[in-house]
């Protein structure tokens, strides 16, 4: 499948509903792409106010969700696409979902950010917290680049770089917890510290999700909890 | 070429004219004619075909010699093929040298047409936004390029001034985007990298804030012993005069370094959140108050037409206030008068200051709002002006949405016109105003 494909239809209607629905998906993805953007600087800079304004814009995101769910039903309805068109519709579904709860759990980073400004600020400013929230807001780029472009492999690319972030959200879980057990006064800090590492984490899942849904939408194939770490042969 | 087709009518005259003679000799012109023209159809016939062959199989070995119709045309032909095949070559030279220079262009250029899709991008463009050079034409640029800022700038319509967004690919980088329409609805979008200057930007505003903080504390010591010799009582009379001017010289300094800090802060922040209804009328009232007293100045009237509140920070609209106030007293004469008006309607509310003072010229009016900037550099300093009121004015304005326009004529008068939009205006003005989408400890604990 390819962009022009969703621009070959008898019904000229059908064609603009179709790419403003895709227009507005990424439109979605780029405004939680910022709010997670702003979410990591929040607690990197330790900008209370950066931090409740991410919390409080939550709700554009989710007016968008319900927007687009109801175009997807609309034309669902009306216009009952077939083969690859259906494919996008019930991807773009599956999508926003995803992308609402990033959403959520930026606002949920920005939350924590605003309480843990208030906090002792440790010396490398949260350094470990940064470099995993920037390889999660890459992750989330690159989906919503590969969503955009229907491009399979960068869609890999993503699914495979999760394993990453896992580990390297294992580790900054460990090191809270030596942290704790060295300082128990700290650990209502460090517990903070823990939840928002976990958002990010969770993050990761859903732009992986994302790509297995652009992976469906462009190939028919259904890669979830699947060994399909085969690059060789899904790329063809 | 009249040569050949000459030969060639002459030819068929020939042929349908001995077809003709030999058919008299038998006795049957009219067949002989017929024969003969025959004969001609079928060998022209012929003639077409094999150039129509030639032409497909690109063989014209049986057209390159010879003096008929057929060479004349074969020759033509290719001479035609040729200079076209000349003109493509230069052409392409010629392109090439183009997308060469745009791609050594140091900014990035997107050529879209009416729907925002891109046609061609240069390679910084590609480099600066992660654009896919072939992959991505046809796409919409705002799906690749999705910072919600440049989608809104795209929807504007509004174009001119451009728009600085975080770079998609390397987190931290600026970029300053600008759409440039031509042509019949195609736009040009230029992309410049920006982080050096934004970083200048940064640098300066920290250097002015930190220099001023230092210079405060030395400051506070001079004026607190300035203080305890003006009320000595066994000092001579001979330094009263001298230490008086010291004083309202130090004072002066504080309130320089009060406004220097005041104004970095205000830079240093975004927009201030709408959380707080402004009661504007009253500030008015207050402001009118505490000027009205003071002798030799300017009348000061004030109408109020409109009891909505503004959304936002109540110092900051309290000291636009009072700076566009305190300049209009400072340029008026004392026979003169200073009107302030706030009113407000559907599309937004506005606050106005006019007086009938000295007016200013025209060409000082883009200028007025930089710092220290000064008119009339021999002259302002004796009113006690700073030259900073109207640059905090801008700024305190610019956190809260609204802009700042400047009427004046020389010798009539001045008028300071705030503009709000309608998005911060408070109706119920006393009212706390609820943030929308807020979330609750219990939500984060829970999940």
């Amino acid at each position: 499948m390819h962009t022009s494909d969703i621009t070959d239809h008898i019904s000229r209607r059908f064609n603009s509903d179709l790419e403003d629905l895709r227009n507005n998906v990424l439109k979605m993805g780029g405004l939680v792409e910022t709010q997670l953007s702003k979410a990591i600087s929040a607690i990197v800079s330790g900008d209370s106010a950066l931090g409740l304004k991410v919390a409080n814009d939550d709700y554009k995101v989710n007016d968008l969700e319900v927007t687009i769910d109801e175009e997807c039903s609309r034309i669902l309805a009306t216009r009952a696409p077939a083969a690859g068109d259906l494919r996008l519709i019930v991807a773009i579904i599956k999508t926003i979902t995803d992308l609402e709860r990033i959403g959520d759990e930026a606002e949920k980073i920005g939350f924590l950010a605003s309480k843990l400004a208030t906090m002792d600020r440790p010396v490398d400013s949260y350094r470990e917290l940064k470099n995993l929230g920037n390889h999660v807001l890459q992750m989330l780029r690159d989906a919503m680049n590969a969503f955009a472009r229907f491009d399979v492999e960068s869609s890999m690319t993503v699914v495979r770089e999760d394993e990453h972030v896992d580990e390297e959200y294992d580790t900054i879980a460990r090191q809270c917890i030596t942290f704790m057990m060295e300082d128990p006064r700290s650990i209502k800090r460090v517990m903070n510290v823990t939840w928002a590492a976990r958002a990010l984490e969770r993050i990761g899942d859903h732009a992986k999700n994302i790509c297995e849904y652009t992976i469906y939408m462009v190939e028919g194939r259904d890669v979830r909890h699947t060994a399909y770490i085969e690059p060789t042969e899904e790329a063809s | 070429m009249p040569s050949s087709w000459q030969k060639f009518l002459t030819q068929v005259f020939l042929v349908l004219a001995a077809g003709t003679f030999i058919g008299w000799l038998y006795g049957r012109p009219e067949l002989g004619l017929l024969a003969a023209s025959l004969g001609l159809i079928s060998w022209q016939t012929r003639r077409l075909l094999t150039f129509e062959r030639a032409l497909r199989t690109k063989n014209f070995d049986d057209f390159r010699l010879g003096e008929g119709i057929w060479q004349q045309m074969y020759s033509r032909f290719s001479h035609e093929r040729h200079r076209a095949q000349n003109y493509k070559r230069q052409y392409r030279k010629l392109l090439k040298e183009v997308r060469k220079s745009t791609n050594a262009m140091p900014d990035g250029g997107i050529v879209l047409n009416a729907a925002f899709e891109i046609i061609n991008c240069n390679k910084p463009a590609q480099k600066l936004v992660g654009f896919r050079g072939k992959q991505d034409r046809g796409q919409r640029v705002d799906n690749i390029l999705r910072d919600p800022r440049f989608i809104r700038y795209l929807e504007s319509g509004e174009y001119k001034d451009g728009i600085d967004i975080f770079s998609p690919v390397h987190e931290g980088d600026w970029l300053f985007c600008r759409l440039v329409p031509y042509g019949a609805d195609q736009h040009l979008l230029l992309i410049r990298d920006i982080t050096e200057r934004k970083k200048l930007a940064t640098m300066r505003r920290d250097f002015v804030a930190n220099a001023s903080h230092e210079l405060r504390s030395p400051l506070t010591v001079v004026c607190g012993y300035l203080d305890m010799l003006v009320d000595a009582e066994d000092i001579s009379p001979d330094w009263s005069k001298p230490i008086e001017q010291m004083q309202s010289q130090a004072n002066r300094m504080n309130t320089i370094i009060a406004e220097l800090l005041e104004l970095s802060r205000l830079e240093a922040a975004g927009t201030e959140r709408a959380e707080q209804s402004v009661d504007v009328a009253a500030l008015l009232a207050l402001a009118k108050k505490s000027y009205s007293g003071l002798s030799d100045t300017a009348e000061v009237n004030l109408s109020i037409e409109s009891h909505v509140g503004i959304l936002g920070s109540t110092a900051e609209i309290e000291s636009v206030v009072s700076n566009l106030l305190s300049n209009a007293i400072r340029h008026t004469p004392a026979d003169g008068k200073i009107h302030i008006t706030w009113r407000s309607d559907d599309t937004g509310a506005e606050l106005s200051v006019s007086d009938s003072g000295e007016g200013i010229a025209e060409e000082y009016l883009p200028r007025l709002t930089e710092r220290f900037y000064r008119v009339d550099s021999g002259r302002s300093r004796e009113g006690g002006g700073i030259g900073l009121g109207l640059a905090i004015v801008k700024h305190a304005l610019m956190r809260h949405d609204a802009t700042l326009e400047i009427r004046s004529e020389l010798g009539v008068g001045s008028e300071f016109l705030c503009h709000f939009p309608a998005s911060r205006m408070a109706i119920e003005a006393p009212l706390p105003i609820q943030s929308k989408g807020g979330c609750n400890k219990s939500d984060i604990v829970l999940s």
